[in-house]
């Protein structure tokens, strides 16, 4: 029994003055389950006396008769007992704090309670995943936790999302986090995983938290925990919804009048086709986009039933989900079936098994990669869409020249032609087996097994006078198929200690694990098929030559890991991490392939210090700092290797060869890149957690930066060399708070706000000796790596300018150029510079929920500010939409003419400037928006209406997603949703400074794609 | 457990495997594959012939962006057109530095050693003629030393000093060209195009003679090295297995593609665009498939028939396989059709080079009678006879009071245009109707689509620029009878045409013959352009040689004879090196990296 044991003053003053009798207390405390709590505090009210509950929850005091004691404890609902005049034996029974204080944190390889954590985790409950609904666990990340970053990257049903933890730590390497489900890694597509599936996700963001995945984790972890049962009666669960959306915007186009006043002063001669004569003079013009898009559909089913008894709970449950977009024939529909058992086996011996399944088929991404949009943007609007006898019009171009290559888009809507769907089944599996030693002493073994199986089809039938087929006129018909399956293991020996002695608490991890991963695919792509009816079914049933196209490839590379954690606290007070861990990888070269990883965290709760025993407001205040190393394992297997890669064919008359040429050159000495982490974070909780939130500082140090140089191509190497150069830093602070602004108990009105904030700063350090630039693959050291190197727009030349513009060789009406170094040319060696970077100033979310009686409704605003966005779609030589020639229709912009003087867009003349590249300073755009997301609103039925079905609850919900766009200067400029679309050029022409081919490395940049789609859904949630 | 982190790549090739026999071989088979990016895609014509005496631009560059800018001496650093040497030629050029390194050492006999050395030499020999033709000097240094593989990450760019490098440049040419023409098979075989004996000589003689015509680099026995090597072909095309067709018709002309006047050409799997590195065969330019076929052609399927305007009356309006792609990019110049083939009767290397006449390519429903196949419309060779058709009173009307004129066929009773030269495009001064002289060398009747690009094999040298060769460097040795002589075999050749009777045909040739004293520097260019137009050799033809007085031919026959490059610079005469090159020569400082490009540039 631990008693204060120094009579304070108070104490004394008190006695002395009312002489009241002191009684002697005992107690046991415990939590809601009956277990002994240890480490409670005991405080009589207005004294400095107090105890602290002994490992069996027990404690032991004196108090004056009449007085208040406290009962509080992290994590849990302070209690209030008044003493009576006898000596008492008092049993307590604390329930958890509605604060987060108490929850357990899923961290790497284990949990941890909230308050013993001493790395930056951010944690994201199942209720704020699924509050709108989202088709896959990167939309419904987004703008949800402080320093992770989420960036769409297209629009279309099933499109993923660029994930960053803290920013961008490679230039070649991965920079997206490790993402591990159930404690097993996943290296699937995220979009697998049913998000109703989801427990909660935690991530992992500095180095103290990361380093027990060492190798893998310099860019951040995601833990995604699933559901699992839970003893008791069974559990019905029903989730679903339907929903239809529409275009959250039309592209501006230019109208028919706007087009003919355009294609007149243009340098088009072509002129007029008589069908837009015919429009012209009628003041009639079609709306292609109207025309072609369609409304979309979402659906969501979801069942999970969960139980159980006699020391086994099981959960099992399936879903559908499906989401069309407003191209016809555009779709991504996931099936999915799960179940998890966890037994008992005696006293000492838990086992479980996680099964995730699902089966993803994916319809019509071409038809907006293979170009949809882009003559539904340009045709002419003066185009009629159907002839006169009501037929769609085969060739509605406004000019000769893309007769033959744009049909109609409308063919899209009778597509009988094209077949592209991919079909996805993928399995992932765990088990464990955990022993119980002692109750402080056990061993767990973990068994992953993943497998996956995708099949791509892709078929164009050919094109007939009857049957068009749009994406390939003129041509025959053509298939292809691809097989690719990977499967992969990740066995793991865990031993946990966790033992306490008096105030020492300890906890030991302990891991040996091994991970191998295999993959292989097969591909054919086969002209001229015989009949259309026979698609990709069987590619022998067709003409001998052009001969098939074959394709293939073999992955396969393994991991070796030891680990060790040890988590100290004393008292609840000082907190201590140690971690170190051991990586074999067989990606790298010999010699290289093993390496030792060490991070330290401390932490310090200070309300548990005597000196803020009367701040009372103070439910949590907690110190972190952190300090560590990772790295980033994202090397591609062979790369070590260097490579030779095949040229193509060659004939000599009759004779066909195939050459093989380098590509790749091999870098003996390939190691990983490593990062090293500061981190100091603060916890805090007031006011019994009605305000609660963190704050974090980190700074981040990356070296031996894995970095694919693209070479001149004099050095003879068409492709990049992967090495280890330069060093790299990010630091940035992060921010969250949640407040509970009104709280009433019972039905009354609640409103609480979730906010986060943050920012990160990249600066690429060096790039190895001498380097001072590499425009190439566009790096500056001393700048972010998402900079923009280019020529500065400062307008266009307006008439009054004519002499300067003179000068160079310029008229107005073009493109005016600053002439930084002022020897009066422009020239590409003295007139660049870093005009700026794509690089976020500040960004963050903001979720508000309103509660009243059955009522809730939240809104969620995602902001980001500063840094600049890229849009292909005004560069003219990129998506060809603003090139003002004539020939086609494309974005309406404000271009000049002598009696326009705007200086966004350059008179339609054939030359913008007399410097060929100067199109591309036309792209870039203020990326500031503020976005309100979704809004939902939901209704909650009463347990006393519900009770007479037999019902737990019934939750009513209507969702509105991409609601309005708050504030986005390029929006307010272009009618244009500034979110990206792409990963580096997605256009014709590569403008150059757009980093490209280093996958989601690359820039991200807006394209023409499917509009976004503001959907309204209704839902409906059912327990029983 | 550590063997798990072993690597046994099952698909991964490394450089290894070029080392072995059957590597070095497939190594081999790379150097040719890269020479479908050099022989027939659009970039590779564009920048042969965009902005010379023959051809300028069609209507579609005129109106694109960027695309005229070598028509009109606009262009800079980032043209993308010049990329096309620069960006696909120093692969092949270190994977053949690497081949001549290794084949020795892969234990493969030595007769196979030695010709494995020849093509790679031969075909590096002509990879640096293409760069240092456009670009002046190159890197022999890739970062490994002097014509060695590299295997460095390289970033630094081994092109000063310029005139030594350029030096280098010409006398690894010569040496290559030199080891080829002893090593490699007299003859190629009758179907298939590897390099023999005739192609490294006739290379040969071009690199000494560009050499000497570069003041600063010429040898003195340079042109006497030209004319030999070019001699040496041309005494012995039977051992050779080559010779000049009795037919100029015949050279160029689809199915033809093995006729024995053709020493070497860059071959394309017949038909199949995937294996020929073209991946979207309805797209132009960037990839491995001569565009050539479509680059030439106007826009027949604009031009309205009979006189009648409107819709439906277009009788080419179909694309068609033989017309092709109205790509528009080349359209010829008013020169070439009026002054270098003056004569359009008695050399018939016009008619052989250029279609005249389109056949109707659908039925015309306002114009009854006539279906596919029948005459649509035809180009008068010139106002003479233009106007001599309208006097015989055949015309029907002449609607829109242009020059362009309906009058009926009186052999079918059929009505179609002919269509003045005052309303060719450019030639006849006028911008609106894009319709002139097509070059039809490149006519490929077995493509599955009118807009795809061609598989015929792409000519590089023929035995008659074997004979052009050797009379030019006879005349810079001050020999003008020799040629003479040499220059009258194609001119005498050029007379013929199927049909003419012994009598016709030896009148024509009396006319086509030439006297000593005829034979000049721009005499023996403009001979070149009536025998080669279009062959994607002009621009440099005329950038890398100069007159009797010292005056750059391009400079001079540009602003002479081609108006749209009327902005044409000195420095032009060079290429600029391209700004992604400059860029990413990041070893460079950025205060030296300006000396890197060409003057002026």
């Amino acid at each position: 029994n631990i008693v204060v044991p120094h009579a304070t003053y108070a104490n004394v003053y008190s006695s002395f003055l009312y002489q009241s009798r002191q009684i002697h207390v005992t107690g046991q405390v415990t939590d809601e389950n009956g277990n002994p709590l240890s480490g409670v505090s005991i405080r009589v009210r207005g004294t400095n006396t107090g105890a602290i509950t002994d490992n069996n929850g027990r404690f032991e005091l004196d108090a004056p008769e009449g007085s208040v004691l406290e009962i509080s404890f992290i994590g849990y609902q302070t209690q209030v007992i008044t003493l009576g005049h006898e000596n008492q034996n008092l049993r307590i029974q604390l329930h958890a704090a509605a604060s987060q204080l108490a929850q357990l944190v899923v961290i790497g390889y284990g949990t941890q309670k909230k308050a013993d954590v001493t790395g930056a985790i951010a944690t994201i409950s199942s209720d704020a995943l699924t509050v709108a609904p989202a088709a896959n666990i990167q939309q419904a990340l987004q703008g949800k936790a402080a320093g992770l970053q989420v960036e769409t990257v297209g629009t279309i049903p099933g499109s993923g999302a660029q994930i960053r933890v803290r920013g961008i730590k490679s230039i070649s390497g991965s920079n997206s986090p490790l993402i591990v489900v159930d404690g097993i890694p996943y290296d699937g597509n995220l979009n697998d995983i049913d998000i109703n599936n989801i427990a909660s996700i935690s991530v992992l963001k500095d180095a103290s938290a990361t380093a027990i995945y060492g190798s893998r984790a310099s860019n951040g972890v995601i833990l995604i925990t699933t559901m699992r049962g839970k003893e008791g009666p069974a559990h019905v669960s029903y989730d679903g919804y339907y929903g239809i959306g529409k275009p959250e915007f039309y592209y501006p186009v230019f109208n028919g009048q706007e087009y003919a006043a355009l294609r007149n002063i243009s340098p088009w001669t072509g002129g007029y086709m008589p069908q837009e004569l015919q429009m012209l003079a009628a003041g009639k013009e079609t709306n292609w986009q109207k025309l072609i898009y369609q409304t979309s559909h979402k659906t969501n089913h979801d069942l999970t039933i969960s139980g159980g008894g006699n020391g086994t709970s099981y959960s099992y449950g399936g879903g559908f989900y499906n989401e069309t977009t407003l191209i016809p024939g555009v779709s991504y529909t996931r099936y999915s079936i799960r179940a998890t058992v966890d037994s008992k086996i005696g006293k000492r011996f838990h086992v479980g098994l996680s099964s995730l399944n699902a089966l993803g088929l994916t319809k019509g991404a071409q038809f907006v990669a293979g170009g949809a949009m882009y003559p539904i943007l340009a045709l002419s609007p003066l185009m009629p869409a159907y002839d006169s006898s009501g037929n769609i019009l085969r060739e509605p171009s406004g000019n000769t020249i893309d007769k033959d290559f744009y049909y109609n888009p409308l063919y899209l809507k009778y597509n009988q032609n094209w077949v592209d769907q991919q079909r996805r089944l993928r399995t992932f599996n765990s088990l464990f087996a955990q022993y119980d030693f002692t109750p402080w002493l056990n061993y767990r073994f973990n068994l992953g097994l993943n497998y996956d199986q995708e099949e791509d089809d892709q078929f164009q039938g050919a094109d007939q006078l009857t049957n068009p087929d749009y994406f390939r006129p003129g041509q025959g018909n053509t298939a292809y198929v691809n097989n690719s399956s990977e499967y992969g293991y990740t066995a793991e020996n865990l031993l946990n200690i966790n033992k306490t002695f008096q105030k020492h608490t300890f906890n030991f991890t302990g891991l040996y694990s091994i991970q191998e991963y295999h993959s292989h695919n097969t591909s054919v792509r086969k002209d001229s098929i015989t009949s259309d009816f026979v698609q990709f079914y069987n590619l022998n049933l067709s003409n001998p030559t052009p001969y098939p196209v074959l394709g293939g490839g073999e992955v396969s590379w393994a991991l070796i890991s030891y680990m060790g954690r040890l988590n100290y606290s004393y008292a609840d007070k000082y907190l201590l991490t140690v971690t170190e861990r051991v990586d074999g990888s067989s990606r790298l070269a010999p010699g290289h392939k093993w390496h030792a990883y060490t991070a330290v965290g401390l932490g310090w709760n200070i309300n548990s210090e005597s000196f803020l025993r009367n701040a009372r407001f103070i439910d949590q205040l907690k110190l972190r700092a952190t300090y560590g190393q990772t790295s980033n394992q994202a090397i591609n297997p062979y790369q070590s290797l260097g490579l030779v890669s095949q040229s193509g064919y060659y004939n000599f008359g009759p004779t066909i060869v195939k050459g093989y040429n380098v590509v790749t050159l091999p870098n003996p000495n390939l190691n990983w890149e490593y990062t090293k982490q500061l981190n100091i974070g603060l916890d805090y909780s007031f006011l019994n957690a009605r305000i609660n939130g963190s704050l974090e500082y980190y700074h981040e140090h990356t070296y031996n930066i894995l970095y694919a140089v693209s070479l001149p191509v004099t050095s003879g190497v068409p492709g990049s060399y992967t090495t280890n150069i330069g060093t790299m830093q990010n630091w940035g602070m992060e921010w969250n708070i949640s407040t509970q602004n009104i709280h009433s108990p019972g039905n009354g009105f609640n409103w609480t706000t979730d906010l986060n904030l943050f920012f990160n700063r990249n600066k690429l350090l060096s790039l190895g000796s001498g380097f001072t630039r590499d425009i190439a693959n566009q790096l500056f050291p001393g700048y972010s790596m998402t900079s923009i190197y280019d020529y500065k727009k400062v307008g266009i030349w307006q008439l009054d300018q004519a002499k300067e513009a003179a000068q160079y060789g310029s008229v107005p009406g073009q493109i005016h150029l600053a002439d930084l170094n002022h020897d009066g040319i422009i020239d590409p060696n003295n007139d660049r510079e870093i005009i700026g970077n794509e690089d976020a100033k500040l960004q963050g979310g903001m979720t508000n929920t309103f509660t009243y009686k059955g009522f809730d409704l939240s809104f969620f605003v995602y902001a980001r500010f500063g840094g600049l966005l890229v849009s292909q779609i005004h560069q003219s030589l990129a998506d060809y939409l603003v090139n003002l020639d004539g020939r086609r229709n494309g974005i309406k912009v404000d271009y000049w003419t002598p009696t326009n003087p705007t200086n966004w867009f350059p008179e339609p003349t054939a030359q913008w400037s007399p410097v060929s590249s100067a199109w591309t300073t036309l792209g870039y755009y203020d990326a500031t928006y503020v976005k309100l997301k979704s809004i939902n609103l939901g209704y909650t039925f009463s347990h006393t209406f519900l009770s007479r079905f037999n019902i737990q609850s019934v939750r009513l919900y209507l969702t509105m997603d991409n609601v309005a766009i708050l504030f986005s200067p390029y929006y307010k400029q272009t009618g244009i949703d500034p979110a990206g679309t792409t990963y580096g050029n997605g256009g014709v022409s590569n403008p150059g400074n757009i980093r490209t081919g280093v996958g989601d490395n690359s820039t991200i940049t807006i394209n023409a794609t499917v509009p976004p789609t503001r959907s309204y859904l209704l839902g409906l949630n059912i327990n029983f | 457990c550590s063997k798990k982190l072993e690597e046994h790549p099952h698909t991964v090739f490394t450089v290894a495997y070029l080392q072995t026999p059957e590597g070095i071989q497939s190594a081999l088979y790379s150097l040719y594959t890269g020479l479908q990016y050099q022989f027939g895609p659009e970039g590779a014509v564009a920048i042969e012939t965009y902005g010379t005496d023959e051809f300028t631009m069609g209507d579609q560059p005129r109106i694109g962006a960027t695309d005229h800018t070598l028509g009109d001496y606009t262009l800079d650093a980032t043209n993308g057109a010049i990329l096309t040497p620069w960006n696909r030629i120093y692969p092949n050029i270190n994977m053949a530095n690497g081949i001549i390194e290794w084949a020795p050492k892969t234990g493969l006999d030595q007769n196979t050693v030695t010709s494995i050395i020849a093509q790679a030499r031969f075909l590096r020999g002509l990879y640096y003629l293409l760069l240092v033709k456009q670009f002046g000097a190159v890197p022999i240094d890739l970062g490994s030393g002097p014509f060695k593989f590299n295997q460095n990450p390289f970033q630094g760019f081994n092109r000063l000093p310029q005139d030594s490098v350029l030096r280098a440049d010409y006398q690894g040419m010569i040496d290559d060209f030199t080891y080829a023409a002893q090593n490699l098979p007299d003859q190629r075989p009758a179907g298939a195009f590897y390099p023999d004996k005739a192609a490294a000589y006739t290379k040969l003689a071009e690199v000494y003679l560009l050499r000497g015509f570069n003041d600063s680099l010429k040898q003195p026995n340079d042109f006497q090295n030209a004319f030999n090597a070019a001699m040496t072909v041309i005494n012995n095309t039977s051992r050779f297995g080559t010779s000049l067709l009795q037919d100029y018709g015949q050279v160029n002309a689809p199915g033809n593609d093995y006729n024995p006047e053709i020493i070497f050409a860059a071959e394309r799997v017949p038909g199949n665009y995937t294996a020929d590195n073209v991946s979207n065969p309805s797209g132009i330019g960037g990839t491995a498939g001569s565009d050539a076929c479509n680059d030439f052609q106007p826009d027949y399927t604009s031009i309205p028939c009979n006189g009648i305007t409107g819709n439906g009356t277009k009788l080419a309006n179909t694309r068609s396989i033989l017309y092709g792609r109205p790509i528009r990019r080349f359209c010829p110049t008013a020169w070439l059709f009026n002054t270098l083939f003056a004569d359009k009767v008695n050399d018939s290397r016009f008619d052989n080079s250029f279609r005249m006449m389109w056949l109707a390519t659908n039925s015309s429903t306002t114009s009854p009678g006539t279906i596919a196949g029948d005459t649509a419309f035809m180009l008068a060779e010139s106002m003479q006879a233009f106007n001599d058709s309208l006097a015989t009173g055949r015309f029907i009307d002449n609607h829109d009071g242009s020059a362009y004129t309906a009058y009926n066929n009186s052999v079918s009773g059929k009505p179609w245009t002919l269509i003045s030269p005052a309303a060719f495009y450019v030639i006849g001064g006028t911008l609106k109707y894009n319709i002139y002289p097509a070059l039809k060398k490149y006519d490929d009747l077995n493509k599955t689509n009118a807009n795809f690009p061609s598989t015929r094999p792409f000519p590089i040298i023929k035995l008659s620029e074997t004979y052009l060769l050797a009379a030019e460097a006879a005349y810079q040795m001050g020999d003008k009878n020799t040629a003479a002589n040499l220059l009258n075999v194609l001119r005498m050749r050029a007379a013929y045409r199927p049909g003419l009777s012994p009598a016709q045909l030896s009148a024509r040739q009396a006319a086509m013959m030439i006297t000593p004293a005829q034979v000049n520097e721009d005499f023996i260019l403009d001979e070149r352009a009536r025998e080669l137009c279009g062959e994607s050799k002009r621009w440099s033809d005329l950038a890398r040689r100069h007159d009797e007085n010292g005056v750059n031919e391009l400079l001079k026959r540009i602003p002479a004879f081609n108006p749209d490059g009327a902005n044409i610079k000195p420095y032009m005469v060079l290429r600029p090196i391209p700004q992604s090159q400059l860029d990413a020569s990041s070893a460079i400082p950025k205060s030296d990296i300006s000396k890197y490009q060409n003057p002026g540039w």
